[in-house]
């Protein structure tokens, strides 16, 4: 069993991370741990208790994003599922953070580098679900004989780009608005 | 929910499991055909194969993250100790 210290440590730690969420989300990444710990009401040197290294701190809340992406696709797909349920599936995750996740797109090139590799390994995340489904669709022959990696990153890029380019498409939530448009087109073009 | 200690993946449906075995701590994508735990260069391998292949990465920036990720999971501690 855990002790009463240990239960508040963990507390205090998962409070520093959400707060961090918020901050780098609003901010972006260039925000100080000072603006983390007074919007997280802890002491300055609290945070590097928990957190030797603002690197360490952004890795380790890059790395809690992940498990909680890879809960929730993993959720959101099911077996023997279409590709429009797939990339639906995919974007309704990222709307949930769409405000954190435009940002870590936006910067990744300027993260540490193991952010950088905790970044490809979300990518992952995504790309084991998408080669699911489109290796079903090669099978049944209702996708053009396109090389996975392509088919992909064509639809990160399409996603990423209406993301950090979201102020020539809407105030609001980029995703929300052009899902559909964006879903149904890109299957028009890797569909055979 | 349990997470397969070989690679992370959620496991809560059955056939998440290795052989379809919810007391299995690994997934049906860890699982050789006889339904052992690949090794740990088999495993990094795969993904080293599978990440090239689905994001087009090159090699040495796949070894990389690869590593990264599999330092992370409970079943290769050993393989990652200082
Ligand atoms: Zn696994």
């Amino acid at each position: 069993m855990k002790t009463k210290r240990q239960v508040q440590k963990e507390a205090t730690r998962l409070h520093i991370l959400e707060t961090a969420y918020q901050i780098y989300a609003e901010e972006g990444f260039s925000a100080t741990t000072n603006q983390i710990a007074k919007a997280a009401s802890v002491s300055h040197g609290t945070i590097f208790v928990h957190f030797p290294t603002v690197e360490n701190l952004i890795v380790c809340l890059l790395d809690d994003f992940n498990a909680e992406i890879n809960g929730q696709l993993h959720g959101l797909s099911e077996k023997n599922e279409q590709l429009e349920t797939f990339l639906e599936a995919h974007i309704n995750v990222l709307i949930r953070y769409e405000a954190f996740y435009k940002r870590l797109i936006s910067e990744v090139n300027s993260l540490p580098q193991e952010a950088k590799f905790v970044f490809i390994n979300m990518q992952s995340i995504v790309s084991f679900h998408f080669n699911q489904v489109i290796e079903r669709c090669k099978n049944e022959k209702t996708v053009k004989e396109i090389p996975m990696h392509i088919i992909f990153n064509s639809w990160l890029g399409l996603v990423h780009y209406y993301l950090t380019n979201s102020y020539l498409f809407t105030e609001g939530s980029v995703l929300t608005e052009y899902k559909e448009e964006l879903i149904c087109n890109f299957i028009k073009l890797i569909e055979k | 929910m349990k997470n397969c200690i070989a690679c992370g993946m959620p496991m809560k449906k059955e056939s998440d499991f290795a052989m379809g075995d919810p007391q299995k701590d690994y997934c049906v994508y860890c699982a050789r055909p006889d339904g052992s735990m690949q090794s740990f260069e088999e495993k990094k391998q795969g993904l080293i194969n599978f990440t090239i292949k689905t994001q087009g990465l090159e090699k040495s920036v796949a070894e990389k993250a690869v590593a990264n990720m599999m330092s992370k999971l409970p079943a290769w501690q050993e393989y990652f100790k200082k």
